[in-house]
């Protein structure tokens, strides 16, 4: 049982590590290795002996040529990643691996690969790597992404770290499992004692440190004394989603209790914990949050599985200014749910960051959604 | 001047052509006849050599948008909950369908197709193509698309010979290990057998199509003026390139390389007095293609380059080596791609504008076509710094709602203007 001083002080932690993003772990002795997108199994890294950490959630408010090349319609996530990048952010890194499945960070691999090649002005940048795999289960492609973990791992060897051993990777792997337990009890605190908001910061944070410290600072945290929440239980999908006052405002209504975009529940994925590496590849390419997932369907049969097994009485799709994919999903997605009984509301396009507008409007529209409900 | 300007004979016989081919298709299926409905980056080949017509989603999209329908449709895609911000050109058929009246699309529309084949070269060209499925209960056979870490900047000269090292052993060994699966279901389909030695003397006279089509953009690009407009090398290379390596289609190839080169030996061109000369990169204008002859009298202005035509030679022939299936793979593997994404887009534009003696660019950057626009910018840096001028057209190449024509007509004439007085 953990004592209440442990609770806040974990608490506290993985609120800092959310803050700090990267920085977090500048202090440790493994090297650490960037990773864009969802998609790339951490307990790959981990099992070279590297340290994963993510470096698509951060903002800047720097400026760098760079941006000259970048078009509007580009993700934020991927306008901030290269200006980052550039500006020599992550020259601390080994290297950093994308995941080509994962829309914006293949954006992000080829901007910042063609702007090295052009050998354009820049800080020191880390070697970089595109993680290729390949989501569906035919023969062909279970062997092409072997020969990506295969990539993987000589890129891993090339810049410092370990080549993965079997008994590596099974340490890492129990290590996730380990987290995957952990955020399993903290799924089942939301909407008891925790808010889906700092449910989702808690998760989140886990993307900058090692799988063993965020099971062990998540499940401390979770002595922590119950939040006050509304009951009303709700649903999150559409483009990544990362913004507090959003579900500041989103919460004032009920608790995020399913959260299915990008930066939500989908993360980690489902290969993390699994004990060797063809069981890693296998659950990763069957990861039903890709949106490149084949067969198609799989996306969103998987949603609407997790947001009426979740209860959620509405559902609130969100859009990134620039989304193009999760658009074609709307309306059969809003209709599926309709037909559980489940409300949908779509509130449309929004900025990273939404100014108060866009909060202020998205919040009539949610009151309207469950007035119509009562 | 340009007043006079005649049009090629072969153009008139390749829209014949192609009238005459949907026309038959149409009775074709209408009396049981199966035909696949795929994306432009997809493996024809296959389909066309087990006897599967196909109808190219591209292409489709360009007739219903030259029908002056876009409208009606992107109102439409949005009154349905989709909304405004997704890809237009890819999806305009797949709206069609959805909203279901095949009387108002052209010819009659198109009945349920036997069978459906996307790449997922872009993000969500897996959407598009499964909501077509769930609508007609068609299968859809989905190409994967791992992406070339490596991209090498003058892909076009090693991608007849050198595919393998260009686009990479594993990513081959994968396409064609799909090849296999998808021949398998068209034979399912049709109850024939592929036909794999004929595959290879077919695959060869793709090849000697695409050939002749490089000797017409050579006599294009050398000649000292441009002897036809864009909007006739489109219409003469992409229809015969949706029939190719048929007898049709190598026929016609010659026939329009040969009327090219009798223009070019008499001197006729697009206007008398050629004083600047443009490339339109991005796909086609679909719902105005006038707008090409647009600064033809008023500046001597003439558009001698778009993507269609030498990118029949770089973007198709790849030498089968003895593995012709192999050698698709190589075709396919990156088609789109290397119309979009960096270093191959900006490298390849450059090394066309120069070939073709461009003065100015007009770059049709579409917003919501998101893989059509990637790398825009980068391309427009790489022209730029290669002398060309270019002018972005932030539209959309069906949906012409979003076009204005004398709004980029006033953008585009001072910079005509410039260039003259430059040149007094």
């Amino acid at each position: 049982m953990t004592s209440p001083e442990a609770a806040v002080s974990a608490a506290a932690a993985l609120e800092r590590a959310s803050q700090q993003r990267e920085d977090w772990s500048k202090a440790t002795s493994l090297g650490r290795v960037g990773i864009f997108g969802n998609g790339m199994p951490e307990t790959l890294i981990a099992a070279a002996g590297g340290l994963p950490v993510h470096v698509s959630l951060g903002t800047t408010t720097a400026r760098h040529p760079i941006e000259a090349v970048i078009e509007p319609f580009v993700d934020d996530e991927v306008r901030h990643f290269l200006v980052r990048l550039m500006k020599g952010d992550f020259a601390g890194l080994a290297g950093i691996v994308f995941a080509r499945d994962d829309a914006p960070a293949m954006i992000a691999y080829q901007y910042a690969n063609e702007w090295i090649r052009q050998d354009r002005e820049r800080e020191p940048t880390p070697p970089l790597f595109l993680w290729n795999l390949v989501h569906t289960d035919t023969k062909p492609v279970q062997d092409f992404n072997h020969i990506q973990a295969e990539k993987l791992f000589a890129f891993l060897e090339n810049v410092g770290l370990a080549y993965p051993s079997d008994s590596a990777v099974a340490d890492a792997a129990a290590a996730e499992a380990s987290r995957a337990e952990a955020l399993m009890q903290l799924r089942q605190a939301v909407g008891v004692t925790l808010s889906g908001s700092t449910a989702a910061t808690w998760r989140n944070a886990g993307r900058f440190m090692s799988a063993a410290e965020h099971a062990g600072l998540v499940t401390d945290a979770l002595g922590s004394p119950a939040e006050t929440l509304v009951s009303t239980r709700i649903g999150i999908v559409g483009s990544p989603l990362t913004c507090p006052r959003t579900y500041r405002m989103i919460e004032q209504f009920g608790t995020v209790v399913c959260d299915q975009q990008t930066f939500g529940q989908t993360w980690p994925g489902p290969g993390n914990a699994e004990a060797d590496l063809d069981g890693i590849l296998s659950a990763t390419a069957a990861d039903p949050s890709c949106f490149r997932i084949t067969p198609a369907s799989v996306y969103r049969a998987a949603l609407v599985r997790n947001l009426v097994d979740a209860k959620c009485a509405v559902v609130l799709c969100q859009l990134a200014q620039t989304d193009d994919t999760f658009g074609w999903e709307i309306p059969a997605l809003f209709a599926e749910l309709g037909s559980h009984g489940v409300a949908c509301v779509n509130l449309g396009f929004r900025d990273s960051n939404p100014d108060t507008g866009w909060l202020e409007r998205a919040s009539r529209l949610i009151e309207q959604a469950l007035e119509a409900r009562k | 001047m340009s007043k006079d300007y005649t049009q090629l004979e072969s153009t008139r016989i390749a829209a014949d052509y192609q009238r005459e081919w949907a026309k038959g298709l149409r009775a074709q299926i209408t009396s049981g006849e199966k035909y696949a409905f795929v994306n432009a980056d997809t493996p024809h080949e296959l389909f066309h050599h087990i006897g599967v017509p196909i109808v190219t989603n591209q292409w489709w999209s360009a007739i219903i948008a030259a029908k002056q329908l876009s409208e009606f449709y992107f109102d439409y895609m949005e009154a349905a909950g989709f909304h405004g911000r997704l890809a237009r050109y890819s999806s305009l058929p797949l709206i069609a369908e959805l909203e279901g009246d095949t009387g108002r699309q052209p010819w009659g529309g198109l009945p349920t197709p036997s069978i459906l084949c996307a790449r997922q070269s872009a993000d969500d060209h897996q959407k598009i193509f499964s909501l077509w499925s769930e609508k007609t209960g068609a299968p859809l056979a989905l190409i994967s698309s791992p992406a070339v870490p490596d991209p090498q900047a003058d892909w076009w000269r090693l991608a007849r010979q050198d595919w393998e090292e260009l686009y990479h052993t594993d990513r081959l060994d994968l396409m064609v290990a799909e090849f296999k699966a998808l021949i398998e279901q068209l034979e399912a389909l049709t109850g024939k057998s592929f036909d794999h030695d004929g595959f290879a003397l077919y695959m060869d006279r793709i090849n000697e199509q695409e050939r002749i089509y490089e000797e017409a953009t050579a006599l294009i690009a050398a000649a000292p003026q441009c002897p036809i407009r864009i909007s006739e090398q489109i219409p003469n290379v992409m229809i015969p390139q949706w029939h190719r390596g048929s007898d049709w289609a190598i026929e016609h190839a010659q026939r329009f390389r040969d009327e090219v080169a009798a223009r070019v030996d008499a001197g006729t061109s697009v206007v008398e007095n050629e004083r600047i000369r443009m490339m339109w990169i991005g796909a086609g204008l679909w719902f105005d293609t006038s707008f090409y002859a647009a600064f033809e009298a008023s500046h001597g202005a003439v558009f001698a380059w778009s993507m269609y035509l030498p990118f029949a030679a770089d973007g198709y022939i790849r030498e089968s080596k003895g593995d012709p299936l192999r050698a698709l793979a190589a075709r396919v593997s990156a088609m789109n791609e290397q119309l979009h994404q960096p270093p191959w887009i900006n490298s390849w534009m450059v090394e066309q504008a120069k070939r073709f003696r461009i003065d100015v660019a007009l770059m049709l950057i579409p917003e919501h076509d998101r893989f059509s626009g990637h790398g825009s910018l980068f391309a427009k840096e790489a022209l730029e710094a290669a002398g060309v001028r270019v002018i972005e057209v932030w539209s959309d190449m069906v949906d012409q709602r979003q076009w204005n024509r004398d709004e980029i007509t006033a953008r585009i004439v001072p910079v005509l203007d410039a260039i003259l007085a430059e040149r007094i």
